[in-house]
């Protein structure tokens, strides 16, 4: 999508910009169609165009035994992207699991609008509840998950 | 940033159905080559937005046939930031500076008296060879030369606006079954002239 090498001029503020950018593309990307309802009428709020209209697709996941194993296929999932442009310029991209092609426009849009100089706004009205809700919603389910883990170290076998 | 900021302002929308449109693209290139000589228009339904220095069907062409696996080499006209933004990405398609690694070329008719280093193929793939998309201002106003071969029941008379050189060029390298194919564009049409075709250069027998 971007090429690395545009990256260079001044490689602190853009890494900086790059990483911040990663990270809300990142909580959009987990969010659920319901999570951005509520923004939708500021989020549609301003003149844009449809780069690439919505379109769902596949994309194959790679995973690694272990972690660190070789890599082996998991499977196909569905992808919806989206690329959206505002009247000034700015372009905003989403890939989101699913087939959501109303939720890749919103996400697309949010993106664009994080972008511009309003960036303070949407990460406070927008972004980081969604962080915490995902990161709530996160350990609730590492907790459930941890509650049902057994520990072989009980298992004795019954030698003398 | 600035260089992806750039190149993001000059993205613009292509086909308005992406599936339908380019399939659409796709059977006109096909009824092209199939029928050599005559030809096909494309809807204005079916046309993409207009990109600074391509023509309609040139466009719609690109769109269709060019994805990931299809590395593209521009003449220097085409070679523009617009257009060379939008192909890499709507299409996906690498573009190449040398020749000899494209599989299709956008050339313009000042390019047309050295057709050098373009792959022709090889007689175990004679498929693997480059594509040409010639635009011209028109596909009328030449000298006629009668066409036959495959797709072709007795003659197809067509008068082209290309120079000798071109067809020199297109005779030292065919090499059937290696060789080049090629479209013309004008506007929003598009012609087709394999390399199975004969171009009768002596004038009507």
């Amino acid at each position: 999508m971007t090429a690395p090498s545009a990256f260079t001029p001044t490689p602190d503020a853009s890494t900086e910009d790059h990483a911040a950018r990663q990270h809300w593309i990142g909580v959009l990307s987990r969010t659920r169609r319901a999570d951005l309802l509520p923004h939708e009428d500021a989020l549609r709020d301003a003149e844009y165009q449809l780069i690439r209209a919505p379109e769902i697709g596949m994309t194959l996941v790679r995973g690694r035994m272990g972690g660190s194993g070789a890599p082996f296929n998991v499977g196909e999932m569905s992808v919806t992207r989206c690329v959206v442009r505002l009247a000034d310029g700015r372009t905003g991209y989403s890939y989101l699991a699913g087939r959501d092609k109303a939720h890749a426009e919103l996400a697309a849009l949010a993106d664009a609008h994080l972008q511009g100089p309003q960036q303070a706004h949407w990460l406070g009205e927008l972004i980081e509840p969604l962080a915490q809700a995902q990161a709530v919603r996160r350990s609730q389910q590492q907790a459930e998950t941890a509650a049902t883990k057994v520990d072989f170290f009980t298992l004795v076998r019954g030698e003398n | 940033m600035d260089a992806v900021t750039a190149s993001a302002t000059l993205l613009q929308p292509a086909f308005a159905d992406p599936v339908l449109d380019s399939q659409r693209s796709f059977r006109a290139a096909l009824k092209a080559l199939a029928g050599p000589g005559v030809a096909q228009s494309l809807l204005s339904a079916q046309i993409p937005p207009h990109l600074e220095g391509l023509a309609p069907a040139s466009h719609a062409l690109c769109l269709a046939l060019l994805d990931v696996d299809t590395p593209l080499w521009l003449a220097p006209k085409f070679d523009t930031q617009a257009i060379r933004a939008n192909l890499t990405f709507h299409c996906g398609c690498p573009i190449v500076g040398d020749r000899q690694n494209a599989r299709f070329a956008l050339l313009d008719d000042s390019q047309l008296h050295d057709l050098s280093g373009f792959d022709l193929g090889n007689d175990r793939y004679p498929d693997q060879s480059c594509t040409l998309l010639i635009q011209l201002p028109s596909l009328q106003g030449g000298r006629q030369l009668a066409w036959q071969g495959p797709g072709i029941e007795s003659r197809n008379h067509v008068s082209l606006p290309l120079q000798e050189a071109f067809w020199e060029e297109r005779n030292s390298r065919n090499d059937f079954p290696r060789g080049i194919d090629v479209f013309f564009v004008a506007g929003s049409e598009l012609m087709g002239l394999p390399r199975s075709t004969q171009v009768l250069l002596k004038g009507a027998q």
